[in-house]
């Protein structure tokens, strides 16, 4: 048992589509790496080739079985004066922003979450070790909490 | 002499092309000079090569003087350049926050300085520059255009503005300045050798040294390279710390520092982001410290990426009475980092173990790493950007969090490290607030 300040806190996931997105991403790395990676090593040996393809393969779905918790440990939760965000598996993390310290807020989507109606919401404090994101909000989800995050650090902006 | 009646064009100094070229010039020469020992029987073609070299920098610096000109007209300074893009640039006087006098190191010996006009809201590649004028010219220009710009700082350059310091202010203020900490010239030079730079220069020469004295003088020599490029950092530490004087004046602390290059600075108390005490091992042995501070605002133009990364170091190296005397300038009353962590941390951390702690106040948060080269942070808790809470694999198996406080700035953070998992969620839970309270309070 270990004492979680997150466990009293009623968090909000990314999209379920965060998962898809991910594996999209596993999947179009990966198979092009086997297929290269098969065919040089098949210049040496037709077995060695077949083998590295194995291997990557292997190691994609196994990086796949671990995608699921990993996106599964993300969520966020807006608290009354500050946002707060948990992150990762094996190093677990989680990030306190008051809403009055966010200097701005970018909302990016790559082509594969484009594709997905994904996008990323990423807030920025002055400090740079902050890095404080959200990765596969639904679009119109990650518009109205950059809109809203946008207006309560206004209301609650302070200066350096 | 230069006078500023409004719309008369002025011109730069003939010589500043030189000391504009002056740090290309000075890495030719000692390339040349390098080649020259290196290879005795050079051919006559190649050093002809490396003269036309130097005359083309040379040329393209007097051509860019001869198309540099600039003026004072309506409020306006307007600086005109470029002979194929001509480019114009003007700084409304009333924008301007600061003006400073820089004097590099060729600058000095032909008597020279470098005015440099700090913009209002800007980055500092938006600021002016006029590079040289005579030191004399530099003055009265700056005090003339000080007084056109009202000198005090406009309405519109609120908070964020008034947070840029003012270096050249202190001539004036000198009298009621109250000196805190001069650092000792023969102290700083043991200190330089003995610090973590310091000391890889000085075991990369006893190599060369070796390796020259067993009889392979060419290994050596293809060396150089490395050993000089060591010399040239724990040079550059040397000379950019030599010097360094820290007096109270009426806006802030004042920081003048540097042997050939010299810089002066006023770090406002507001605008201390945090404060570090920093021990490294071969210090410790004579207990000296060394007392930096994270500084908010822009980097100034001309500091190159390691400089911009380095803190302020306002005790480059002091005794630990001179490092206290000087934290308590800075932060009063302070916690000082007793609370250790649980023995088991012994398991995650074996070296840090030793000095790992933290304490906290309603104001402040310190917290203590580091075997080898100590660290202890204190940082206000008004200035906190942000909360984290980060557990390891290990750190879960042995029930031990870590809880970090960011603050803006080049990376500084005070790490509360391997704490109890139960304490380290009650600080996470409790610091955001705690944070909070401390900024209301200033507010």
């Amino acid at each position: 048992m270990t004492a979680d300040p997150g466990d009293a806190v009623d968090w909000r996931r990314p999209s379920p589509l965060l998962l898809r997105a991910r594996r999209i991403q596993v999947g179009i790395t990966a198979i092009p790496l086997a297929f290269i990676g098969g065919l040089a090593a098949q210049t040496v040996s037709a077995w060695l080739g077949i083998g590295i393809a194995i291997v990557v393969i292997v190691v994609a779905v196994a990086t796949e079985r671990f995608l699921a918790r990993r996106v599964a440990a993300w969520g966020y939760a807006e608290r009354h004066q500050d946002l707060m965000i948990r992150r990762g598996v094996l190093v677990r993390r989680q990030s306190v922003i008051p809403y009055g310290r966010m200097q701005f807020i970018d909302v990016t989507a790559g082509p594969i979450e484009r594709s997905l109606g994904l996008a990323t919401l990423r807030m920025h404090t002055a400090a740079a070790a902050s890095d404080a994101r959200i990765p596969g909000l639904h679009r119109d989800v990650a518009a109205a909490l950059r809109d809203q995050l946008a207006a309560l650090g206004e209301a609650q902006a302070t200066g350096l | 002499m230069t006078s500023l009646t409004a719309g008369t064009w002025h011109r730069l100094h003939p010589l500043s092309p030189l000391v504009r070229a002056g740090r290309q010039f000075t890495a030719v020469v000692i390339v040349l000079f390098t080649i020259a020992l290196a290879n005795q029987r050079q051919e006559r073609g190649d050093l002809i090569g490396d003269i036309v070299v130097v005359v083309v920098v040379l040329a393209g610096g007097v051509v860019s003087w001869l198309v540099t000109r600039w003026q004072v007209a309506d409020g306006v300074l307007r600086i005109d350049t470029g002979l194929v893009r001509r480019d114009s640039r003007r700084f409304p006087l009333s924008q301007v926050q600061a003006i400073d006098v820089v004097q590099t190191g060729l600058a000095r010996v032909l008597g020279l300085a470098e005015l440099r006009l700090r913009v209002v809201g800007g980055d500092a590649s938006r600021g002016a520059r006029l590079a040289c004028l005579s030191v004399a010219d530099a003055k009265r220009v700056r005090q003339q255009l000080l007084t056109m710009a009202g000198t005090t700082a406009p309405a519109a350059a609120a908070p964020a503005a008034a947070s840029l310091s003012d270096p050249g202010r202190d001539a004036t203020v000198a009298v009621a300045a109250r000196e805190l900490f001069r650092v000792r010239p023969e102290r700083l030079a043991v200190a330089v050798l003995l610090s973590p730079t310091g000391a890889v220069t000085a075991v990369t020469i006893a190599v060369i040294a070796a390796i020259a004295a067993a009889g392979l003088p060419g290994v050596a020599s293809s060396l150089t390279a490395v050993a000089l490029g060591a010399v040239l950092g724990t040079w550059r530490q040397f000379n950019s710390e030599y010097g360094t004087a820290v007096a109270a004046g009426p806006d802030g602390l004042q920081l003048r520092s540097g042997l050939v290059q010299t810089a002066a600075e006023t770090i406002r108390p507001g605008r201390v982001q945090g404060v570090r005490l920093v021990e490294p091992l071969l210090w410790r042995a004579f207990g000296w410290c060394r007392v930096e501070v994270d500084v908010a605002g822009p980097s100034q133009r001309g500091e190159n990426r390691t400089q911009a990364r380095r803190l302020r170091a306002l005790v480059p190296v002091g005794t630990r009475r001179e490092a206290e005397d000087m934290i308590t300038e800075l932060l009063g009353a302070r916690p000082v980092p007793s609370l250790r962590p649980p023995r088991r941390a012994r398991w995650k951390a074996p070296l840090s173990y030793h000095f790992l702690g933290f304490g906290a106040d309603d104001r402040y948060v310190v917290a203590a790493r580091g075997r080898i080269c100590r660290q202890t942070t204190w940082v206000p808790l008004e200035k906190v950007q942000s909360v984290r809470w980060v557990q390891g694999p290990l750190q879960r198996r042995l029930t031990l969090t870590s809880v970090h406080l960011d603050v803006a700035g080049r990376r500084v953070s005070a790490s509360i490290e391997d704490r109890d998992a139960a304490e380290a969620a009650d600080l996470f839970g409790r610091l955001p607030d705690l944070a909070r309270a401390a900024r209301a309070r200033s507010a």
